[in-house]
């Protein structure tokens, strides 16, 4: 095997290099799974916790200003979107640190770089599953068996993924040479969690009395049909349902996706004199 | 030739630094504003900038199963190019070809989690080096045998001494199987006895197996035993490749007449670490000149300046001359003595010094007990130069005639 070395910037998306550091991404996945809640007394109980507050504050929170539907509908509802949200952001957030987090690594040893933000999302998903599994009692005990709208739900959750990894993907690729990334990036996920139909629904923020280029601007936010979605598939009922938009946050999510690995790519081979 | 296996042409490597005036923008608005401001500004920003050569047109050409030590002083560009090599950072112009699997070991322990068991990190430090799981199972008691870690290998490796942890380290790197395998200064960490077990594995890979090493080092015994051939670089320009002796000839004297006679010890790896530890040395002359070229029979007046962080008491300070070939010639020591909290300054005297010229080398160290504080072999050198003063006989001397310079009495009885 032949490996020729030039000047030349750009890196492609090479699928087969990137499946023979298979193991390199199973390792790393597991470093990720095993380092998060070391020398934690809760361990994974965090996992659990760090929605359950959320939803106690958010679910209050919501009913508060919005008291279209009773408590317990309320509260199944919000914690579904909490559960999930708790899901986005995370990985939104592990995969724009990746690169930076690594740094030592990609220093000092070659391998394909995707790696590193791909090897992030199997902790997220993980901490989603625990608190997802939780979930599930909860809305059995209130509402019962869901209806068959729940077989879309690994669409919607991959759907989800996507989006979010694209946009960390940018994320972590700007951060390598620009540090103030980290900065912005808490004020971006706090943002994007009123941006979306968490805690205040997509109907409710529809309805509110706000410029009509502002709702234009809501629906256009991919998260918006993604998070309705992924309630759509426990309540069997879509809100704010528009074809126009639905498609557009799709053309949204693949241009995102498309730029987000042009851009790595492109800099991928300096990652190391910037980091 | 078929039997080339890493082919070098023209690489180049430029960094761009930056001057104080204006820095590199690390933050966007800076890149922002920085870029509005070369509209308007265009001459102060150019003379801001200024291209660094780290490495410049390197050809060099490597067959199969050599071992290539890569020699040089420190910024010569010898990481620079491993790490090209390694495709770590591209270069800015040139092209490189290799045949078969390159594995870098640049770090001992690259990826080593400090939360993960031993055992988690052979198999993580091992595929991050580029190791299936299956290689990685098929050398595993191996990897421990070589560590000597059995007991501790469910412990995290926070918890490991700094030489289990260095062992572990580099025992998962040298049970890789590459085609070619680029280490650099890795075995600077460590003791004495485990950097020749290094040395010892990395020969047998290469004498047994046939595999192809590129080695930087600073220590010219390890150059010389391991490899077959060397490259000089000085200043990011390949001055010699060719046989190891050569090369490693032409370094010690190039790379050393022009040495200074004061040393500092900032920019060692392990300066201000420990409890007493080196700051300066320099070399000075009988009348208190300094100096880094003695003749032959003068006096060498060698001060030495440490740091204690607190008051030491019985405490050793030492220091051996080597040759060039690092052949250790003499070591001599203090008394235990009790030295204060922090500058101290000791200045040695070596009488009428017989050595033949040449350039040697100084190990210092400082010691208390059985316990070495401070200990530096690599960076300390002087001359010993002008034959002139020499007896008649002694300027028939060269490099095969040893290092002692003396004429015994004689008488003819006969």
């Amino acid at each position: 095997m032949k490996t020729i070395i030039t000047s030349s910037d750009r890196s492609f998306l090479n699928i087969s290099e990137l499946r023979k550091y298979g193991g390199l991404f199973k390792y790393l996945s597991l470093r990720d799974v095993f380092v998060r809640y070391k020398q934690t007394w809760l361990g994974f109980g965090w996992s659990v916790i760090r929605p359950l507050i959320n939803i106690v504050i958010f679910g209050g929170l919501s009913y508060l200003v919005d008291r279209s539907q009773n408590f317990k509908e309320r509260f199944v509802m919000v914690s579904a979107g909490i559960v999930f949200w708790q899901l986005l952001s995370t990985t939104l957030n592990d995969v724009s640190n990746s690169l930076t987090s690594n740094a030592n690594i990609l220093t000092k040893v070659y391998f394909p770089k995707l790696i590193l933000p791909l090897s992030n999302i199997l902790v997220c998903v993980i901490d989603f599953l625990i608190a997802f599994a939780l979930y599930l009692l909860v809305f059995f005990w209130f509402k019962g068996l869901p209806p068959w709208q729940i077989i879309f739900l690994p669409l919607v959750i991959f759907y989800g993924l996507v989006f979010c990894f694209s946009i960390g993907l940018i994320i972590a690729t700007a951060s390598v040479k620009y540090r103030d990334v980290k900065f912005i990036l808490p004020f971006l996920i706090q943002i994007l969690f009123y941006a979306s139909p968490v805690f205040l629904s997509s109907t409710f923020v529809l309805g509110l009395n706000i410029p009509a280029w502002l709702k234009m601007l809501y629906q256009l936010n991919p998260l918006v049909f993604i998070l309705n979605a992924f309630k759509y598939c426990f309540f069997g009922q879509f809100e704010s349902f528009d074809p126009l938009y639905i498609g557009l946050s799709f053309v949204i999510t693949l241009l995102v996706l498309f730029f987000a690995i042009r851009y790595f790519l492109n800099f991928e081979k300096s990652f190391a004199d910037y980091i | 030739m078929s039997d080339t296996i890493i082919k070098v042409e023209n690489v180049s490597k430029k960094y761009e630094i930056f001057h104080q005036k204006k820095e590199r923008s690390d933050s966007l608005v800076g890149a922002l504003t920085g870029g509005i401001k070369s509209i308007f500004d265009r001459g102060s920003v150019q003379k801001s900038k200024e291209d660094f050569w780290a490495l410049k047109d390197i050809n060099f050409e490597i067959k199969k199963g050599d071992r290539v030590g890569v020699i040089g002083r420190n910024g010569a560009g010898k990481s620079t190019l491993l790490k090209i090599l390694s495709r770590i950072v591209k270069p800015t112009t040139g092209r490189i070809e290799f045949e078969g699997r390159m594995a870098s070991l640049l770090e001992v322990g690259t990826g080593f989690h400090g939360d993960l068991s031993g055992r988690e990190n052979i198999y993580l430090n091992g595929s991050i080096l580029g190791m299936t799981k299956r290689e990685i199972d098929a050398r595993f008691d191996e990897i421990v045998d070589f560590a000597e870690v059995e007991k501790f290998l469910d412990t995290p490796v926070k918890k490991y001494s700094s030489g289990m942890y260095v062992r572990l380290a580099f025992a998962v790197a040298a049970n890789l199987e590459p085609d070619i395998l680029v280490v650099d200064e890795v075995l600077a960490v460590g003791d004495a006895q485990f950097q020749r077990k290094c040395i010892g594995k990395m020969e047998d890979v290469s004498n047994k197996e046939g595999r192809t090493i590129l080695f930087v080092s600073h220590n010219m015994g390890a150059v010389q035993n391991l490899c077959n051939k060397g490259l000089f670089l000085q200043n990011g320009r390949s001055i010699n490749y060719g046989n190891i002796s050569e090369v490693i000839k032409e370094y010690l004297e190039v790379g050393n007449t022009i040495s200074s006679s004061v040393f500092t010890f900032e920019s060692q790896a392990n300066y201000g670490k420990s409890k007493a530890y080196f700051s300066r040395i320099e070399f000075r002359d009988e009348a208190g000149n300094l100096c880094s070229d003695f003749p032959v029979g003068e006096n060498i007046h060698i001060h030495m300046q440490f740091i204690c962080s607190s008051k030491m008491e019985g405490t050793v300070l030492g220091f051996g001359i080597l040759s060039s070939t690092e052949l250790p010639i003499v070591t001599t020591w203090t008394n235990p003595e009790n030295f204060k909290e922090g500058l101290n300054e000791v200045v040695f005297t070596f009488d009428k010094i017989q050595l033949v010229p040449g350039i040697y080398k100084l190990a210092v160290g400082i010691s208390r007990g059985n316990e070495s504080v401070d200990f530096n072999s690599n960076l300390v050198f002087f001359n010993i130069s002008d034959i002139l003063k020499m007896p008649e006989a002694a300027r028939l001397v060269n490099t095969s005639s040893g290092v002692l310079l003396n004429q015994f009495p004689y008488k003819i009885i006969s």
